[in-house]
């Protein structure tokens, strides 16, 4: 469920950072939420600069006015201090993997309740209402610390 | 022109708008057509509707490069098959909809369940 876009300026990352920015944002989601690694979904778009982009979670736009924008789709039901310190921390890793101003990345975390959406055929559960043997998907980590 | 305007609106709460985000390589155009099919007649299937009348289905295409989608931190081959219908779904409706649809997708498309997200959010759920 976990979906996060990030809008990049044409041929700003490489591969390789790419990567390595794939992999912080699932160490940052997932040792925060309960999610299973597998669960975290990064993609990145390029775009010519600043701008709008359609929510991915909700029916607004979305406005940024950074070079590079993080747009978060969760389940709902954590706390707005759980969601800033998810943002927060995925920010900071994109900053530093892409060798960029922290104040050049902004970003914006959208949510949905988690039944409206099925993965590995299964209808999501809530956060807090997982069963036990949700966390043996994939490597899940950690149980929720919210 | 306000009664004008509210008919739009109307009819803007009754459209279902899916985009379907697949990964370079994954879903050739040929079959892209039947899964745009398959949506719409799940859509019109469980949500009650007569195909072609009142619930208008499009289904938008989005193709992400190699090397720009990861799953866990891994090179991804799932599909996002996200979708807007008209609000007010109630639960059982919404998962017999995404079960239909990605049931669908997976037969196919020959891709297993695990490579195949499905997600229907209320229109106008401000997210």
């Amino acid at each position: 469920m976990p979906y996060y876009r990030c809008l990049i300026p044409k041929d700003s990352l490489d591969y390789d950072q790419r990567s390595r920015i794939a992999t912080a944002f699932t160490d940052v989601h997932c040792g925060i939420s309960a999610a299973p690694r597998s669960f975290v979904h990064v993609a990145f778009f390029e775009v010519d600069g600043s701008g709008v982009v359609a929510d991915s979670h909700g029916s607004g736009m979305l406005e940024y006015d950074t070079p590079y924008f993080i747009a978060g789709g969760n389940r709902a039901g954590r706390s707005p201090e759980v969601r800033t310190q998810i943002l927060n921390g995925l920010m900071t890793r994109f900053s530093e993997i892409a060798s960029v101003s922290r104040e050049d990345v902004s970003g914006h975390i959208s949510e949905v309740p988690a039944s409206w959406t099925m993965e590995a055929g299964q209808v999501l559960p809530e956060p807090g209402e997982e069963p036990a043997d949700w966390y043996e998907h994939g490597s899940a980590r950690s149980k929720p610390k919210d | 022109m306000m009664r004008a305007g509210l008919d739009q609106e109307g009819k803007l709460r009754t459209m279902v708008d899916f985009q379907c985000t697949v990964q370079a390589g994954q879903v050739s155009e040929d079959m892209r057509g039947i899964l745009a099919q398959a949506i719409e007649r799940a859509c019109h299937e469980v949500l009650g509707s007569e195909p072609g009348s009142e619930l208008p289905v499009t289904v938008e295409w989005i193709e992400i490069p190699r090397g720009f989608a990861f799953r866990g931190g891994q090179p991804s081959t799932t599909s996002l098959v996200r979708g807007k219908i008209p609000d007010g779904c109630d639960r059982e409706t919404r998962s017999r909809l995404l079960m239909t649809i990605g049931d669908e997708w997976c037969r196919i498309s020959g891709s297993g369940q695990d490579e195949v997200i499905v997600s229907a959010r209320d229109r106008g759920w401000s997210g």
